[in-house]
């Protein structure tokens, strides 16, 4: 059992969940403990002490369901398989069987006891048969329980499944010779070719499982957070939008632990002995010093344009997020025109507030991004909350469909604010090609990184939070 | 303590605890790998219960450690009574200055009072917290550390350090070894990720929302007055209500408060006009209740309407 579960936990760690070596020792202990007799607690033994994200919870219970399915498991299902292909009863097939071993037994002909096994579904006994064909596979040939191709031949060879194929062909023309009539007998003939393809397919499966094959294809191949956010399915975004939400609160806790720690200053000597004289001089109440507390204030530039799109929602969520943060945030968007959303933002929840901002009733969000007048009209009516102590933050691709870029007034912008940033949803390679005025503006700002993928989303954040 | 799963789940039942047999397991486990369990899930659905429901069952004394932004190991493990050790230098003022009497230099003052420094330091003046409450105390305990996600990063490993050894070092003291290794339970909402070093060291256990049967049992088992009728319309609503996209999803304990409202104003049935009057008890917010006053008319629709089929049925037949 030991050498069971080390497996087990290889297969989850090469699945992306990570199993330690003291996690391992935990499940053993804890399969001990319970007992193997009920499948059910030993689910519950390895779940609790192997799995400690609630987000691998549904890899794990795939690949148990994979891992300790066992032989007899993959039989079932082939069965299952073949009556449900059919669309019979249990009743009928068992019908069908029965009338077929009799017909079988009318002719007289001489059946091999593997086909016996596999037309009357005696699973125990296919069962019993194919792992002793393993085991003497192992150990003839010792070298070959690597690979599942290889190994599927040999207990091909084993169990003589050339015999079988001759067998099949007289099955088939027995049943065509047989007086049945024409439904029956079409129904037996394909009830013996599913059977009969369904030993391939069992030997297959407990190939690949006995090598573990199987499970190295069931493994995730990407990554989500390398992933740019531009080809991710509906199902991944719904993970990253889970993501944006963490890391949304971890720049909450970031923040808020820098605030806790400078709330007390150093131990103030002077204050102290004052008020100790109270007292008599007893230094009952301690003193600190209290540090001036930087309050951020940061103005969010969100663009919203049709080439941006999928990014806009996270970048919305994490502009939300910020404002959630800091009392002093003001978020606009913007396509060709800019409005500003802090109210909208500061009213509703999340959601509903994006939907509010990229569904059109703010500002016309199908309209050609023009970076340039969006910062212009910025100037001209909000240049008078950009002072000394503001970030500048703008989250947009810089294309700007050939329209004038406006960099002067960035560059205006920056010259009132502490600093500004810019994130960019576009690959560094693509920057001032085409209608890309990135090059451009990237002169006006303090820090531009790309922003493409949730790992670098994170590394955005950091910097956000360090400043 | 427990002597198997089965008996996890009786005993836990007596104590009013409908126990899922997977949640029994990994109890059952923890108490015999001596282990801390944290526990993850929505809120309220029966979290911090289990483990006062963990310590009445085993019949141990319960301490519980509430954790929130900016704890600290002052509030949470000991402090020096600061005030006390002031006030008993004033009192004993003319003791120190007998103490003091024949020294002539103030170097020898200081190496005097140096000499009864351990009587300032001694744990007559600490004032435990929980976590050393829970390591001191004469017999094993059941630690509750609820809501760990609240808590800063920098508690958090400080808690690894206390939960892998079970001891403590107070400076001035030595340290202090548990006489008994506790029985602890973590709670998260799931605020923001734990660390991995901290879950390496626990058993983890996800709760859900229950099912449906599972929540008839938990009604049945905590509201017992409830109606059995009013019990199952309860439940349709609520499951219904889970699966909408709610701020604040209602949870166990929001569902044993309505039924327990429901029951004291002697409602039979949710087809009453009083009923979205004691919506406050299972929906917390504006919107929210909106939204489900309109589940509710609709749950009525279709069951009028089931019950329309019925009675047409019947009178067919």
């Amino acid at each position: 059992m030991d050498q069971k579960l080390i497996e087990f936990a290889g297969l989850l760690r090469e699945n992306g969940i990570r199993v330690s070596l003291a996690e391992t020792l935990d499940a053993v202990e804890a399969c001990q403990r319970v007992g193997l007799g009920d499948r059910e607690s030993v689910y519950a033994a390895l779940r609790c002490t192997m799995v400690k994200r609630a987000s691998d919870a549904e890899a794990f219970d795939r690949l148990f369901a994979f891992f300790f399915s066992g032989l007899g498991e993959i039989i079932k299902q082939a069965g299952q398989a073949v009556q449900r292909e059919l669309e019979l009863s249990e009743r009928e097939l068992q019908e069908l069987i029965d009338r077929l071993a009799k017909l079988l037994a009318e002719r007289g002909d001489e059946l091999s006891a593997l086909a016996r096994e596999l037309l009357s579904e005696d699973s125990a006994r296919l069962e019993e048969r194919i792992r002793e064909a393993a085991k003497q596979i192992r150990r003839l040939f010792p070298g070959e329980a690597d690979g599942a191709y290889r190994f599927r031949l040999r207990l091909a060879e084993a169990i003589d499944l050339r015999a079988l194929e001759r067998e099949r062909a007289k099955i088939l023309q027995a049943v065509d010779e047989s007086r049945h009539d024409p439904l029956t007998r079409a129904r037996m003939a394909h009830y013996v070719e599913r059977r009969f393809n369904a030993l391939e397919d069992i030997l297959r499966r407990f190939a690949a499982g006995e090598t573990g094959e199987e499970a190295r294809r069931e493994r995730n191949v990407q990554g989500l957070s390398e992933k740019s956010f531009h080809y991710m399915t509906e199902e991944e975004l719904d993970r990253i939008r889970e993501a944006v939400t963490r890391l949304a609160q971890r720049l909450k806790n970031a923040a808020s632990l820098r605030r806790h720690n400078s709330r007390r200053g150093r131990f103030d000597a002077k204050k102290t002995l004052r008020r100790s004289l109270r007292w008599g001089g007893v230094p009952f109440d301690l003193r600190f010093d209290k540090r001036k507390k930087d309050k951020p204030q940061i103005v969010v530039l969100c663009d919203v344009s049709d080439s941006v799109r999928s990014v806009a929602r996270f970048m919305l969520q994490l502009v939300y997020s910020l404002q959630d943060l800091y009392w002093r945030v003001r978020s606009f968007i913007f396509v060709a025109d800019l409005a500003e959303v802090t109210h909208n933002f500061r009213a509703n929840d999340v959601g509903r507030a994006i939907d509010l901002a990229l569904n059109g009733s703010v500002l016309n969000v199908y309209a050609h991004s023009n970076f340039g007048r969006a910062f212009r009209i910025f100037v001209e009516n909000y240049a008078g909350i950009v002072n000394k102590k503001t970030t500048v933050v703008v989250l947009g691709d810089g294309r700007n469909n050939y329209n004038l870029p406006g960099d002067q007034f960035l560059g205006e912008i920056r010259r009132r604010a502490k600093q500004v940033f810019w994130f960019n949803p576009e690959g560094r390679a693509t920057w001032g090609f085409g209608d890309s005025e990135m090059e451009r503006y990237a002169l006006q700002c303090d820090v531009v990184e790309e922003c493409r993928n949730l790992n670098q989303l994170y590394r955005v954040v950091d910097r956000l939070v360090a400043r | 303590m427990f002597a198997s799963i089965e008996d996890v789940i009786t005993r836990f039942a007596t104590h009013g605890y409908i126990a899922s047999r997977r949640l029994a397991t990994v109890v059952y486990l923890a108490t015999g790998m001596k282990k801390p369990v944290l526990v993850e899930g929505p809120a309220g659905v029966g979290k911090t219960e289990l483990a006062k429901v963990l310590a009445l069952a085993v019949e141990l004394p319960l301490v519980r450690l509430q954790c929130y932004e900016g704890l600290d190991e002052g509030k949470a493990l000991y402090e020096w009574e600061y005030a006390k050790q002031l006030l008993y230098t004033q009192i004993l003022k003319d003791k120190i200055g007998d103490v003091l009497r024949d020294t002539s230099t103030l170097a020898g003052a200081v190496e005097r009072i140096a000499r009864e420094d351990a009587v300032f330091f001694s744990e007559r003046f600490i004032l435990p917290r929980p976590l050393l409450k829970a390591i001191s105390s004469d017999r094993p305990t059941v630690l509750l550390v609820d809501e760990i996600d609240k808590a800063d990063q920098e508690f958090e490993a400080f808690l690894l350090e206390v939960l892998s050894d079970f001891q403590v070092t107070v400076p001035e003291l030595g340290t202090l070894k548990a006489n008994h290794i506790p029985l602890v339970v973590l709670t998260s909402n799931n605020a923001r990720e734990l660390s991995d070093a901290l879950k390496r060291r626990c058993l983890h256990l996800y709760v859900d929302f229950p099912d449906r049967d599972q929540e008839l049992a938990i009604i049945g088992a905590k509201a017992p007055e409830a109606r059995r009728e009013l019990a199952e319309e309860v439940v349709s609503v609520v499951q219904s209500l889970r699966k909408l996209d709610l701020k604040k999803t209602p949870g166990i304990s929001e569902t044993l408060d309505w039924i327990k409202a429901l029951t004291l104003l002697n409602i039979e049935s949710l087809d009453h006009e009083l009923v979205s009057e004691t919506f406050d008890a299972i929906v917390k917010y504006e919107g929210d209740v909106r939204r489900a006053q309109e589940q509710l008319k609709e749950y009525l629709r279709g069951a009028r309407a089931r019950r329309g089929q019925g009675s047409d049925r019947d009178l067919l037949n």
